[in-house]
């Protein structure tokens, strides 16, 4: 009786709990477990973002590549954007900014809190990228805003490599994140969901990912979410010579024979024509 | 004026209720946790939750309409209707309760309550209202 051999299926990946409870296992910047775990107060300037640090906890963090705390909350009249540069301005080290906003009542504890999560963990996206510079830490200087709701480093990493796994698994090309975008030229495209609609209008050939989220005054990584869906479904594609050029490359030279083997040759030709 | 925990800690003050937590479904991120979690993890369950909340929001059988007046960049149309239409998403187990509550904000955002309710203590007609009082005072005050 014959056997049917299969391979049996590849295992499920399982996250290794003890392995995700410990900061160091991740590798994102080993100078920032150090950080949390000596409970440091300062700043870290990474190549691509900065992280605000109290008592080892992440208070806030920013990114050229994401629109800040003030973005989101205004954009959409949420906060006038009088009152954010009145806080901003009379914020001192008692009172953070975020603390006279809410005293002010001009923004409420639940959307402050919403929208400092959304820019924090976005920012630290972008500032915990793989960078070629290494960071630089200053003890001691806190953020005008006060704390807010502070966020473990240990939570920040685990979440940072798990949006960079959820963006791979959406379309693995990482090329359309940071260029200008353009809509393919599509008969009839197919509808999409409202928010990545919402996106679709702002591609326009000039504008990139963190262009159109900060004009949306939404999270940039939500913004790759729905530009990376709306690459996968061909519908955008970046508007930009295509990689790095790679040098034109030289064909290699034939080697040059001095002795061929003429015997083995001869041999080869007689056994071909044999058959 | 509740922050998240204070929204949360109420919602576990239903009858029945086993965890809460406030998620955002374009990441899986939970923003805020309290009790226990379905399946022992929050961050797993927030994800795969986040996951549900997401097809609901954006597939056009459950939220008619609100493509339409995206793709034509409605302005007015898009701030007189909440975002997304759907209110919430009930799941009932054999011996509990999911109640999924989305968060209409005044900013751009995509964020839900999640209640695990005991299906033997929990009222859902009771969860499902107040849940919604509690999202609107999330962000509202």
């Amino acid at each position: 009786m014959t056997v049917v051999r299969t391979t049996p299926p590849p295992r499920l990946p399982v996250r290794n709990k003890t392995t995700a409870d410990e900061p160091a296992a991740t590798g994102l910047s080993p100078m920032l477990n150090r950080l949390a775990a000596e409970r440091a107060t300062g700043v870290l300037v990474r190549e691509c973002g900065t992280l605000y640090l109290a008592d080892g906890h992440v208070v806030h963090a920013e990114s050229p590549l994401a629109p800040g705390l003030d973005v989101l909350l205004t954009t959409h009249g949420t906060l006038d954007a009088e009152s954010w540069r009145q806080a901003a301005d009379r914020a001192d080290e008692r009172h953070g900014a975020g603390r006279l906003l809410l005293d002010a009542r001009r923004v409420t504890q639940g959307t402050l809190e919403l929208c400092h999560l959304g820019a924090l963990y976005d920012a630290a996206y972008f500032a915990l990228a793989p960078s070629s510079a290494p960071g630089r830490f200053r003890y001691g200087t806190g953020h005008w805003l006060g704390p807010v709701r502070p966020v473990p480093v240990a939570a920040v990493e685990r979440e940072t490599l798990r949006r960079r796994e959820l963006l791979h698994r959406i379309w693995p090309d990482p090329w359309a994140d940071g260029a200008p975008l353009l809509r393919t030229a599509l008969g009839a495209a197919p509808a999409v969901p409202p928010r990545q609609a919402a996106v679709l209008t702002l591609v326009d050939g000039a504008r990139s990912a963190p262009d159109i989220a900060r004009e949306l005054g939404r999270p940039t990584f939500h913004t790759l979410v729905d530009v990376r869906r709306l690459t996968a479904a061909g519908l955008v594609a970046p508007h930009a010579p295509h990689a790095p050029h790679a040098p034109p490359s030289t064909p290699d030279p034939l080697p040059v024979v001095t002795d061929p083997d003429i015997t083995l040759l001869k041999r080869l030709r007689d056994a071909l024509e044999a058959l | 004026m509740p922050g998240i925990d204070e929204c949360l800690l109420e919602a576990m003050r239903l009858p029945g209720a086993l965890g809460a937590s406030l998620v955002d479904w374009t990441s899986g991120l939970a923003l805020g946790t309290v009790g226990d979690a379905p399946g022992g993890d929050h961050e797993a369950s927030a994800a795969e939750a986040a996951e549900l909340a997401r097809l609901a929001a954006e597939q056009r059988a459950f939220a008619p309409g609100a493509a339409a007046a995206a793709e034509a960049g409605d302005a007015a149309g898009e701030a007189a209707r909440p975002d997304p239409p759907v209110e919430d998403l009930i799941i009932s187990n054999h011996d509990s309760y999911h109640l999924l509550r989305f968060v209409p904000t005044s900013f751009d955002s995509s964020v839900f309550l999640h209640l695990w309710l005991a299906r033997a203590d929990g009222n859902l007609a009771l969860a499902r209202i107040r849940l919604g009082e509690m999202a609107g005072r999330l962000v509202l005050g």
